[in-house]
C-alpha cells in the first residue's frame, strides 16, 4: 500500500518533449489508468515511476519518499510488461522465486509463498515448465505471479493485455480487477485501448502529446469531456463531430444550427453557449445518443438518409447522411432500417456536447 | 526419376557435391600424401590420388624428428590463453555498449571495429617494439597477449549483435526484482548468450590456431613454435620440401579444429544468427 505523487514531471529525449508537467496523485489502493494513443507519453511516465528512465523535470514520491534518484531495485514495485518478460532458461518456479531469492527470504517461505501465488492464479501445475512451454495467457499468469508473489507497494502494468486474443484479454481484465480488489494494492496500468480503461480504471488518466488532457473517474471522462480529443478518444464507436454549427437565438431560446440540423440548447447549457451567440462551435454528438424514433415536426429530430446498415448484435451501427456530412448512430437491434432509405433520427439533446473550435476546450 | 526429381538434383545436389569436392580436396590430398612412402611419392607412373602401399615413415618422420607434440602443445595453450583473454574483455565490452549506453557507447563500439580493419601486416611492426620492451620475444605469452587484439574486436561485435536480440524488458524486471547489474549479466545475459558465447569462442579459438603472421615474427626457438610456423620452418629447407611429414603435420594439425567444429556446430548456427527462443 502506498501513495504515488507526480509533482510536475518531464521527460525530453534529446529535443522532444516526450512527458510534459505531469502532475498527479494516485492514491492508497487506486487502480489508476494511463491511456492515450502510441506515443503520448504514458509508458515513459510508467517507466520514469519505475526507474527505468531518468526524470529530466520534477519529483516523483512513493509512499512520501522521494525517488527521482534511488534505482529501481530500491523502489518496492513490480511491473509486469507487453512482452511478458520471462526468464527463458528458468522454469515458472524459478522466475517466480527470482525476486524472492534476491531479497533473500528464507527457502520455505520462498516455495510457501510461490505455491500460494500459483494456486490464486491457477498454475500451480505449470511450476516445472518453461516459459517457451507455456500458452500466451499461461505465460501471462507467470509474468503476473512473479509480481504479486513480491508483495510490492505499487503494481506497474505496461500494456499487460495486449499480446493476448480478444477472448483472453477480456477475461484477463475481469481477473485482474479481481485480483486488485482482493489484493488492494495501489496499481497503475498503461494502455491504449479505451475500453480496457473504462472497465478497469478507478480512475483515468487521459494523454496526449506528453499532456494530460484529463483525470477523472471513468464515467466522468465519458460524460464530460473536458476537450474535443478526450471526448473522441473516449467511447467506442467514436463521438461524430459536427463543424460549422452556428449559435442562434430565437426568442428566448438558443438553437445550433448547421445545414439539415438544428437543436435547442439545453437550458443548464445556454449560459455558456450566449458566449458564442452569432459565432459557430463544434458540435459533439455520441452514437448511442442518436436513435431512430424521431417525431416529426419535432426539435430534437431531423432527417437522414441511410447509407449503411451494421449490425453487431446488441446494437445495429447506421451510417447516415444527414446535411451533406456523415454521421454513426447506434440503435436498438429490433430497428426495421434499412439501407437507401430516410429515416427520422432523434438526438438526445441533454447529452450534446459542444467545443471552441479553435482551442477544442469543452463550452461549460 | 521425375522430371522433378532430376530438377532438384542439377539444382541442388549436383552444385552441392561439386561444392564438397572441391573443399574437401586438399583434406584428400593431405590425408593420401601422409600415408605413403616416399618412392611411391614420386612416382609420376603410378595414379597420384591413390594409396597403393601403406606407409606409416612421414607419420613416424613428424612425431619423432621434429617437436610437433611440443608444438600442438604450444598452439593449444597460445590458442586457448587467448580466447579466454579475448571472451572475457569481449563479453564485458559488448554488454557496455548494447546495453548501459554511456556516452560515447556508439562511438566506442566503431572504434573497436576500426581495429580489425588495421591489416595485421602493418600492425607487427609497432606491436613487435611493444612485444620487445614487455621482454616477451619470443614467448608464447607475446601470442596470448597479441591475438586478442584482432580477437576482441571480432568477438565483441559478435556478441553486440547476441546481446542486442536479448529482450531489454529481462535485464528490466530483473532490475526491478532488485538485481544489480552484474548479477543479471551473470545470471541472466550469460545464460541466455551461451550460443553466442560458444560460437564467438570457436571463431576465436579457431583464429587462433591457424595464425600464421605472428607467430611466424614473435616466435625464433624451434621449441615455442606453434604448428602453422613450425611445419613451415622446420619440414620445407631451402627449396627442399618434406611432402609426407609436411602433409601429416597438416593433417594431424587441423584435426583438432575440425573436432572443435563438429561438437560444437549447432550452437555455433545458432549463434550467427542470433536465434534466441523463447
Amino acid at each position: 500500500m502506498a501513495e504515488v505523487a507526480l509533482k510536475h514531471v518531464g521527460k525530453k529525449f534529446g529535443e522532444v518533449l516526450a512527458v510534459d508537467d505531469f502532475t498527479l496523485t494516485i492514491h492508497h489502493g487506486e487502480f489508476m489508468v494511463f491511456v492515450g494513443p502510441s506515443g503520448c507519453g504514458k509508458t515513459t511516465t510508467l517507466r520514469m515511476i519505475a526507474g527505468l528512465e531518468d526524470i529530466t523535470f520534477g519529483e516523483i514520491f512513493i509512499d512520501g519518499r522521494k525517488v527521482n534518484l534511488v534505482p529501481p531495485k530500491d523502489r518496492d514495485i513490480a511491473m509486469v510488461f507487453q512482452n511478458y518478460a520471462l526468464y527463458p532458461h528458468m522454469t515458472v518456479y524459478q522466475n517466480m522465486a527470482f525476486g524472492l531469492k534476491l531479497k533473500k527470504v528464507p527457502r520455505d517461505e520462498i516455495s510457501q509463498r510461490v505455491r500460494q501465488t500459483a494456486e490464486l492464479l491457477g498454475i500451480l501445475e505449470y511450476l516445472k515448465r518453461k516459459p517457451r512451454e507455456l500458452s500466451g495467457g499461461q505465460r501471462q499468469r507467470v509474468a503476473l505471479g512473479r509480481a504479486i508473489v513480491r508483495t510490492p507497494k505499487v503494481y506497474l502494468f505496461d500494456e499487460p493485455l495486449s499480446n493476448l486474443d480478444a477472448k483472453l484479454r477480456v477475461q484477463m481484465r475481469l481477473e485482474l480487477k479481481k485480483l486488485h480488489e482482493k489484493m488492494d494494492t495501489t496499481s497503475i496500468y498503461v494502455t491504449h485501448d479505451q475500453i480496457e480503461a473504462m472497465t478497469m480504471g478507478d480512475r483515468i488518466v487521459v494523454m496526449r502529446d506528453g499532456k494530460v488532457q484529463q483525470v477523472g473517474h471513468p464515467l466522468e471522462i465519458y460524460m464530460h469531456p473536458k476537450n474535443r480529443f478526450v471526448a473522441g478518444f473516449i467511447g467506442s464507436p467514436t463521438m461524430n463531430f459536427v463543424e460549422h454549427v452556428r449559435v442562434e437565438k430565437e426568442g428566448e431560446r438558443l438553437f445550433v444550427v448547421t445545414e439539415g440540423l438544428r437543436f435547442p440548447v439545453p437550458r443548464e447549457r445556454s449560459q455558456a453557449l450566449s458566449a458564442y451567440l452569432g459565432r459557430e462551435v463544434v458540435l459533439g454528438v455520441r452514437p448511442e445518443d442518436l436513435s431512430e424514433n424521431g417525431v416529426p415536426d419535432a426539435q430534437e429530430t431531423f432527417k437522414a438518409y441511410v447509407e449503411v446498415v451494421q449490425p453487431v448484435g446488441n446494437q445495429i451501427y447506421i451510417d447516415v447522411k444527414a446535411g451533406g456530412r456523415n454521421l454513426l448512430a447506434s440503435i436498438s437491434p429490433q430497428s426495421q432500417v434499412k439501407t437507401k432509405e430516410e429515416i427520422l433520427l432523434r438526438a438526445r439533446i441533454e447529452n450534446l456536447h459542444f467545443f471552441d473550435p479553435v482551442s477544442e476546450e469543452t463550452i461549460a | 526419376m521425375t522430371q522433378k526429381g532430376w530438377g532438384k538434383f542439377f539444382r541442388f545436389y549436383l552444385p552441392l557435391v561439386l561444392f564438397l569436392v572441391f573443399l574437401l580436396f586438399p583434406f584428400y590430398w593431405m590425408f593420401v600424401t601422409t600415408f605413403k612412402s616416399d618412392p611411391e611419392l614420386y612416382n609420376l607412373k603410378l595414379n597420384p590420388f591413390l594409396i597403393h602401399t601403406w606407409s606409416l615413415l612421414n607419420v613416424k618422420h613428424l612425431f619423432t624428428q621434429t617437436p610437433f607434440l611440443r608444438w600442438l602443445y604450444n598452439t593449444f595453450f597460445v590458442a586457448i590463453t587467448s580466447t579466454v583473454i579475448s571472451l572475457s574483455a569481449s563479453l564485458l565490452a559488448a554488454y557496455g555498449i548494447q546495453r548501459i549506453r554511456f556516452r560515447g557507447s556508439n562511438l566506442m563500439g566503431i572504434g573497436i571495429f576500426f581495429c580489425y580493419l588495421v591489416p595485421p601486416t602493418i600492425l607487427f611492426i609497432p606491436l613487435a617494439t611493444m612485444v620487445f620492451k614487455l621482454h616477451l620475444w619470443d614467448s608464447l605469452w607475446a601470442l596470448s597477449l597479441i591475438y586478442p587484439t584482432f580477437l576482441i574486436p571480432f568477438c565483441t561485435w559478435l556478441l553486440m549483435g547476441y546481446f542486442n536480440s536479448i529482450p531489454k524488458e529481462l535485464e528490466e524486471c530483473a532490475m526491478m526484482d532488485g538485481a544489480s547489474r552484474l548479477w543479471i549479466f551473470w545470471r541472466v545475459i550469460i545464460p541466455l548468450s551461451l550460443p553466442g558465447i560458444l560460437s564467438a569462442g570457436i571463431f576465436a579459438f579457431t583464429l587462433s590456431w591457424n595464425e600464421y603472421l605472428y607467430a611466424l615474427t614473435f616466435i625464433s626457438t624451434s621449441l615455442r613454435k606453434t604448428v602453422s610456423v613450425g611445419l613451415v620452418t622446420e619440414l620445407v629447407r631451402g627449396d627442399v620440401y618434406h611432402w609426407g611429414p609436411l602433409m601429416a603435420g597438416a593433417l594431424f594439425g587441423s584435426v583438432p579444429v575440425a573436432l572443435v567444429y563438429s561438437f560444437f556446430v549447432e550452437y555455433y548456427v545458432a549463434g550467427i544468427t542470433g536465434a534466441l527462443k523463447e
